[in-house]
């Protein structure tokens, strides 16, 4: 019977992503009927009501891991991010974040071409030929000097999983690594199989010296999380709902912007 | 012969006068004023204490507060007295202007883009714009309606809406504890924090 239980639990899973999509399909539907009677004056449309929703089911033990990691971010990554922030001079950090970004390449190129988006992959190879080449291994970004390259959305695996029509499934919250929906941490194995400092780390996985590569792609992205972590979760009445909401939202945006 | 050249200027005088001030215009151009303000400030700032002061009545001349509470609050707003009401207001306003402001770092200046404004519904009009800060880069689009005037009723950072993200936290107090609770959730929101 548990075997049996273990070996459907992927297919109930596809099964539940996909149903996913078609009740969002169908809250949206309502959204703009309810919208509307529209006229100017403050009425009683509530246009906001849908706008963060996802399915929850795990709402206490999300909610248990979410304080967890809270736990973390205050008494352990938020001193480290203070002191590589004063120990590293701002343009050493913002070079290791380019040079980062830029190896990370192949996750934005394979998933621009999976989701057909040929115009973007172009775009992503000829940012990092551009980088890598003319910016010193990627430690500048002069592409930021081409208005064509300046702004090219990111692509990643959750994306590439959205526009071939897979829902969110439900919401969950990973240890330390924070906020997903179902379908965005299977997005998220498919990041890692792409990040080529997963393939160093691994090829080389015998030697400690791995660990430390890792380390500052860490920490340079530690900041930026950090701070819209803490401008989404101050001033808040409940911040685990906030997160949820501003997730859910963020990541339509993305999938919009394609 | 003279009166329809004259008919015909006033005509063409008004298609002209109507485009200039065709509503998303007028609030494209509020919002310009608004924001050259707090960039001045953001610029000329050099701590954060001075900057907080000095933004917050900007806010209070561009914000529609309680536009803005309405839409946070969704429907459960009819449920609240007029005094609980008033209460509400005044401290969503306090948290939506200390969100506002801690968002900007003195000596620090934003590049702001504006782009084409569009108008979803009458009386609505919707400014995206690309701000450059602190070497990144942010998609943000602001919601302005007209009641008096122009004033902005949301802003939507990288997708994610103010009011919709205060709507879900509100929600679910309601839902527990009814008014009493909202506004005890709120005043402990504001006093706990900087």
């Amino acid at each position: 019977m548990n075997i049996l239980a273990i070996k459907s639990l992927p297919l109930i899973l596809i099964v539940a992503l996909f149903t996913g999509e078609h009740c969002q399909a169908g809250s949206v539907k309502n959204k703009t009927e309810k919208v509307k009677p529209t006229s100017g004056v403050v009425n009683e449309v509530d246009e906001y009501a849908d706008a963060g929703k996802i399915s929850d089911p795990l709402e206490p033990v999300n909610r248990a891991t979410f304080w967890m990691n809270h736990q973390v971010y205050r008494y352990i990554l938020k001193p480290v991010s203070r002191t590589y922030d004063a120990v590293v001079p701002s343009k050493v950090r913002t070079g290791v974040f380019n040079a980062f970004d830029n190896i990370e390449f192949p996750i934005r190129f394979v998933n621009n071409s999976l989701q057909l988006n040929f115009k973007r992959a172009g775009q992503e190879a000829e940012k990092f030929a551009v980088n890598t080449i003319g910016g010193v291994g990627g430690f500048v970004r002069l592409s930021d000097r081409i208005p064509s390259l300046v702004d090219v959305p990111r692509a990643d695996t959750g994306q590439t999983f959205a526009k071939w029509g897979m829902g969110h499934g439900f919401y969950l919250i990973l240890p330390i690594l924070g906020p997903r929906s179902l379908r965005d941490t299977f997005g998220l194995a498919g990041d890692y199989a792409l990040d080529p400092i997963t393939w160093v780390s691994i090829v080389f996985y015998r030697y400690s010296w791995t660990l430390a590569l890792s380390c500052p792609d860490t920490t340079r992205s530690l900041h930026d999380k950090l701070s819209s972590y803490e401008s989404l979760t101050d001033n808040t009445v409940d911040r685990y709902l906030a997160v949820r909401s501003a997730y859910v939202q963020n990541r339509k945006q993305l999938k919009g912007r394609w | 012969m003279k009166l329809s050249a004259l008919l015909s200027t006033i005509a063409t005088l008004a298609m002209i006068h109507g485009a200039h001030c065709s509503p998303p215009d007028e609030a494209e151009k509020k919002l310009k004023s608004w924001v050259d303000e707090v960039v001045a400030v953001a610029d000329r700032a050099s701590d954060t204490k001075t900057l907080r002061k000095n933004i917050t009545p900007i806010l209070e001349r561009s914000i529609n507060f309680e536009f803005m509470t309405r839409r946070a609050v969704g429907p459960g707003w009819r449920q609240l007295t007029p005094d609980q009401q008033k209460e509400v207001i005044r401290l969503f306003s306090t948290l939506i202007t200390r969100t506002y402001t801690a968002k900007f770092t003195p000596g620090e200046h934003p590049m702001v883009l504006f782009k084409t404004p569009t108008s979803p519904a009458p009386g609505r009009v919707e400014v995206p714009t690309s701000i450059v800060y602190k070497g990144s880069r942010y998609e943000v689009v602001y919601r302005q309606e007209e009641s008096a005037a122009w004033r902005i009723t949301d802003v939507v950072i990288e997708g994610v809406s103010m009011v919709a993200n205060y709507r879900t936290q509100f929600d679910s107090e309601l839902k527990q504890g009814g008014a009493a609770s909202l506004i005890s959730s709120l005043n402990h929101s504001v006093s706990t924090q900087p």
